[in-house]
């Protein structure tokens, strides 16, 4: 069964992980580390069927284990047909548990983690999600943020034992002021005085990162939809899920209608950027996209309420501006024809803005 | 730019009450280290930093300039740059 199958697999990495880690990591790991895989007691095998697994990572989303598809009832016109694509169902609660494991798994093959720690910039997903598997992997990570990013998130990074280093928008005059953090893990990974120490898996540049979208993403919404997709919607971000899904859907049918949502100038929406303020990322391929929709922050936080409260999906604020391109594609009428959604985490992590953003409402007197 | 650093240089550099060895990092991590010792330091106290990145030499008077710091001197001798930076009061 395939997800037996992959529960092999994931004991293949897990095994090579422990070897792989040199020094400190694996003397951390051997003292106050997880219990070895040799040493525990045989017990359940793993058992897709009946959702039983060996280990969390069995559980990142891939074809056989798809992340679910819902559609949506009360917030696109009446005769749309529109699902959004749940990405928190992934383990670590975003669409970047995929990214992040391709990212390592890549790393690891070509050699890269031997001896080293992590260090990569991020709004918060992806570092979440690297953190849990350098975790479970014994290596050590650093992460570099950029300002605006929730103290939630920031909390969880350190509970799963990352060191942060928020980057303010002024550190770097030189350099574009959003995308300091990048300069700023970029300068962790070369500078002379840390001897190639830190490999940094650039998930901007890296081509793992479409690749995760190509070989998952992409795939599942084709096999979810019965090929059946028209249009699908997803955030200018480290570009790897338009990228890569819009490549994949492309493939299967080049008139398949390819939208990116462009937050507006300084955007309270972590995860997604505006390619005027920050530099368009190295895996961007333009020639899958075929609109460009701009949203603003009033209109995602107020679809992302709608969210919450119309159907019941406990959203974060890009998924309110992915579902107000969404809505936005059947204005004259629905000629869209089915479309898909990203959300690319829940509202768990975005507390304290959606407490900014509700102020005194529903706050009993 | 090479101007201004050689004349701010004309000033006596001060004895420091905080050194920071920042010789073989890249832009911007010298700046993000010295942003974070200023919050070791009290007003009127002066910070020491030694640096190899050329780029250095733009993003410390530029750091200055956004923080309550003064730059005091800045000099290089045999590809390393030395500056004295004062926390001001608030």
């Amino acid at each position: 069964m395939a997800g037996e199958g992959e529960a092999e697999a994931m004991e293949i990495i897990d095994t090579a992980a422990g070897s792989a880690t040199l020094g400190a990591a694996t003397e951390a790991m051997e003292t106050r580390g997880p219990v070895r895989r040799q040493d525990r007691v045989a017990g359940l095998g793993a058992n897709a069927a009946r959702r039983r697994y060996g280990d969390v990572r069995e559980l990142i989303a891939s074809r056989e284990n798809p992340t679910p598809l819902v559609r949506l009832n009360r917030v696109v016109p009446p005769d749309a047909e529109a699902f959004l694509k749940l990405e928190w169902m992934n383990p670590f609660g975003s669409i970047k548990d995929r990214t992040a494991r391709y990212l390592l798994d890549g790393m690891r093959e070509r050699g890269e983690l031997e001896g080293r720690e992590l260090v990569e910039a991020t709004s918060g997903n992806t570092g979440i999600a690297l953190a849990a598997l350098a975790a479970l992997a014994g290596i050590p990570l650093t992460v570099t943020i950029p300002s605006g990013v929730p103290q939630e998130k920031l909390v969880l990074l350190r509970m799963l034992g990352a060191t942060v280093m928020p980057t303010p928008d002024d550190l770097c005059p030189v350099d574009n002021p959003r995308d300091g953090a990048i300069a700023l893990a970029r300068a962790v990974a070369e500078s002379p005085a840390h001897r190639g120490r830190y490999a940094m898996p650039n998930q901007y540049a890296n081509p793992d990162n479409v690749r995760a979208h190509y070989e998952t993403t992409g795939p599942e919404i084709w096999e979810q939809t019965e090929g059946r997709v028209r249009a699908f919607v997803a955030g200018y971000g480290t570009c790897g899920t338009i990228t890569g899904v819009g490549r994949f859907l492309k493939e299967r049918d080049p008139s398949i209608r390819i939208v990116a949502v462009e937050p507006q100038l300084g955007h309270r929406l972590p995860g997604l950027k505006n390619l005027q303020e920050a530099k368009a990322p190295g895996i961007l391929d333009r020639s899958v996209i075929d609109d460009v929709v701009r949203v603003d922050d009033a209109h995602a936080y107020a679809m992302a309420k709608r969210l919450f409260r119309e159907e019941g999906l406990i959203v974060g604020p890009s998924t309110g501006a992915i579902v107000e391109a969404v809505a936005s594609l059947g204005t004259e009428g629905w000629g869209a024809g089915l479309a898909v959604g990203v959300s690319p985490d829940g509202g768990q992590k975005y507390a304290s803005f959606y407490a900014d953003y509700l102020g005194e409402e529903g706050a009993a007197r | 730019m090479t101007d201004r650093i050689v004349d701010v240089a004309r000033a006596v550099a001060p004895t420091a009450d905080l050194e920071l060895d920042c010789k073989g990092l890249l832009c911007p991590l010298p700046v993000y280290r010295t942003a974070q010792a200023l919050n070791r330091l009290a007003a009127g106290q002066v910070l020491r930093v030694e640096c190899t990145d050329p780029g250095s030499l733009a993003d410390f008077p530029a750091l200055a300039r956004q923080r309550r710091l003064t730059l005091i001197s800045a000099t290089e001798q045999g590809g390393v740059q030395v500056f004295h930076l004062r926390k001001e009061a608030e």
